[in-house]
């Protein structure tokens, strides 16, 4: 005899009559005090913050409900969306032809491009911005012409920076400058071999960068584009000190009007963030598709890590 | 004198910062020439075969392929760098295949193999689509063009790789260690389209710890060791009747 007992029983089984089939019993994992300290907090800060925005009357709901949808205030978003659109189009535009400068053969055009990143990266966009709109006191006339013949034609710079000029360059310029690095990224994470098997064939620069880097390169770029998309929606808010109309400028010529300073911040706020959480949903569902692209094209494990299981363990 | 599918070398050297990796190599490779590079890991095989590839540029030396200084012209004094363009025009002339199979993953296999012809020949495209079907065919993939790279099994993508490098028809074909990164059970496969080949007459360099497929197909056989050409010759002499004590050594512990 080997064995007296159903093999799969373990002795825990056997000391108390009535227990369960050990096959069948099921795996329970406890939730730790600490989780249930964590949700009491997470409802008694709900609860505050809910009892604030009710009962302080400073507040002032209604006064936000009257200018939510105020004339003024629809023609600012229009014009932050606007601004936000012409801004990363541009930005990407010049990033691009930055970032391909930024791994050109010549130093000196790896050198000019990397000073343009560092000097638009290293310096307060603001300051950046109050820059471009008072140029004029650094060139007061731009001669555009045709040189050593006498055609020209002479501008007033004055005239030509209007404060949404110098808005889409100022932000255009600084957008440039990220952007080129978030192409340089994507053009650094092909992989080294793809670039030797083009080379191999006797690719030349122009056709490896367009058919095999660029195309590669887009499960990296496109998702950071994305956010970057949706910080320039936020960051057009800077140009209100140019004074040009969009959402924040807006609503700051009312509440100068009305001294209603509150209501209409969270009147901003409130679009803001709406746009915010309408461009994220196509921002989420552009990163999925993109690392399932990613995930194929490396031939790795289907999906990247979760958030949670990156933090440790959380059952 | 048409030295197409040549390759000579004499005194190449080529080391990485103060590492040499490749010291007084010389080499004689003639037209149709099969020759197997076997050696540890770390011997100088691959770099060898990325030199001939002109992806690696040598320190010192002298590198023919094809009959052509390999991306830089003799002077009386010097050798001076050719231009990007002449490069990528000696290039075409020859052919790799890497370990890592490296497919272009954005395109299917037909694609893969079409974008050599296409893309740096700029020949028309549906007959460069034919071509690159009957290449696929004579690998024996035969219908699998439309397939991405994802979607073929490691010898699927190893064939496809050869075929896209013989669509640019080369002179030369290099291959660095082409079964190393396969299933034991993929390997055949591709050693069977590279034997077919062979029996072709096109001229190829391989690196490979395939011993039997050496013995079977190689003319010649060149043991590296360290950086160095310790021992060429026959594959019956190299691998059958070792001269020097550190080809015998590898052989032992390899077979």
């Amino acid at each position: 005899m080997i064995s007296t007992t159903d093999p799969v029983r373990t002795g825990h089984d056997n000391q108390k009559p009535g227990a369960s089939d050990a096959t069948s019993k099921p795996r329970v994992h406890r939730r730790g005090a600490l989780e249930y300290v964590a949700w009491v907090c997470c409802v008694l800060v709900a609860i505050g913050v809910a009892r604030t925005l009710l009962t302080n009357e400073n507040y002032q709901w209604d006064v936000v409900a009257q200018y939510l949808t105020a004339e003024t205030v629809l023609r600012g978003l229009v014009m932050t969306v606007v601004l936000t659109i012409l801004c990363m189009t541009f930005g990407a535009l010049l990033g691009l032809f930055v970032a391909v400068l930024r791994v050109s053969a010549l130093r000196p055009v790896r050198i000019l491009a990397g000073a343009y990143i560092t000097f638009f990266r290293g310096t307060p966009v603001l300051v950046q911005l109050i820059f471009w709109f008072n140029i004029a006191a650094l060139y007061p006339n731009l001669a555009i012409g045709i040189p050593f013949t006498d055609v020209s034609q002479d501008i007033d710079v004055n005239r030509l920076i209007s404060a949404s000029t110098a808005a889409v360059i100022g932000l255009s310029l600084n957008q440039a400058a990220y952007q080129a690095e978030i192409f340089r990224g994507g053009f650094a994470s092909v992989d080294k071999g793809q670039i030797e098997a083009a080379d191999s064939l006797g690719m030349s620069r122009g056709t490896k960068l367009r058919r095999i880097i660029v195309p590669q390169s887009m499960p990296t770029i496109v998702p950071a584009t994305g956010n970057q998309f949706i910080g320039m929606f936020k960051e057009t808010s800077l140009v209100s000190v140019l004074g040009v109309a969009e959402l924040l400028q807006s609503v700051q010529l009312i509440y100068a009007r009305t001294y209603q300073t509150i209501p209409l911040l969270i009147v901003a706020c409130v679009w803001y963030l709406v746009m915010t959480l309408l461009l994220s949903y196509p921002q989420s569902l552009i990163e999925k598709k993109f690392s399932r692209t990613r995930a194929r094209v490396s031939n790795q494990p289907a999906l990247a890590p979760s958030p949670t299981e990156l933090m440790g363990d959380a059952k | 004198m048409n030295a197409d599918g040549t390759v000579y070398a004499r005194g190449l050297r080529k080391s990485f910062g103060d590492r040499v990796v490749l010291d007084s190599i010389d080499l004689e490779v003639a037209c149709g020439e099969i020759v197997c590079i076997i050696g540890p890991s770390g011997s100088g095989k691959s770099t060898l075969l990325r030199c001939i590839d002109g992806l690696e540029e040598i320190d010192r030396g002298v590198l023919r392929v094809n009959g052509e200084d390999l991306g830089f012209r003799e002077t009386s004094t010097s050798y001076q760098a050719l231009k990007r363009k002449e490069v990528a025009a000696q290039r075409t002339r020859i052919g790799m295949v890497f370990q890592s199979f490296n497919l272009f993953p954005n395109m299917t296999a037909q694609e893969n193999v079409m974008s050599g012809p296409v893309l740096v020949k700029r020949a028309p495209k549906a007959e460069s689509r034919r071509r690159a079907d009957a290449l696929l065919t004579s690998v024996g993939l035969t219908g699998h063009g439309d397939h991405y790279p994802w979607q073929l099994s490691g010898g699927q993508q190893q064939r496809v790789a050869i075929a896209r490098s013989l669509a640019m028809d080369p002179k030369v074909m290099l291959f660095d260690e082409p079964t190393s990164a396969l299933d034991p059970e993929r390997v055949g496969e591709v050693l069977a389209v590279m034997k077919d080949l062979a029996h072709r007459g096109m001229t190829m360099l391989i690196a490979t710890h395939e011993m039997g497929f050496a013995r079977e197909v190689a003319d010649t056989v060149i043991f590296m060791d360290g950086g160095l050409v310790v021992e060429q010759g026959k594959p019956a002499d190299v691998l059958g009747n070792p001269q020097e004590p550190r080809t015998c050594k590898f052989l032992q512990s390899v077979l």
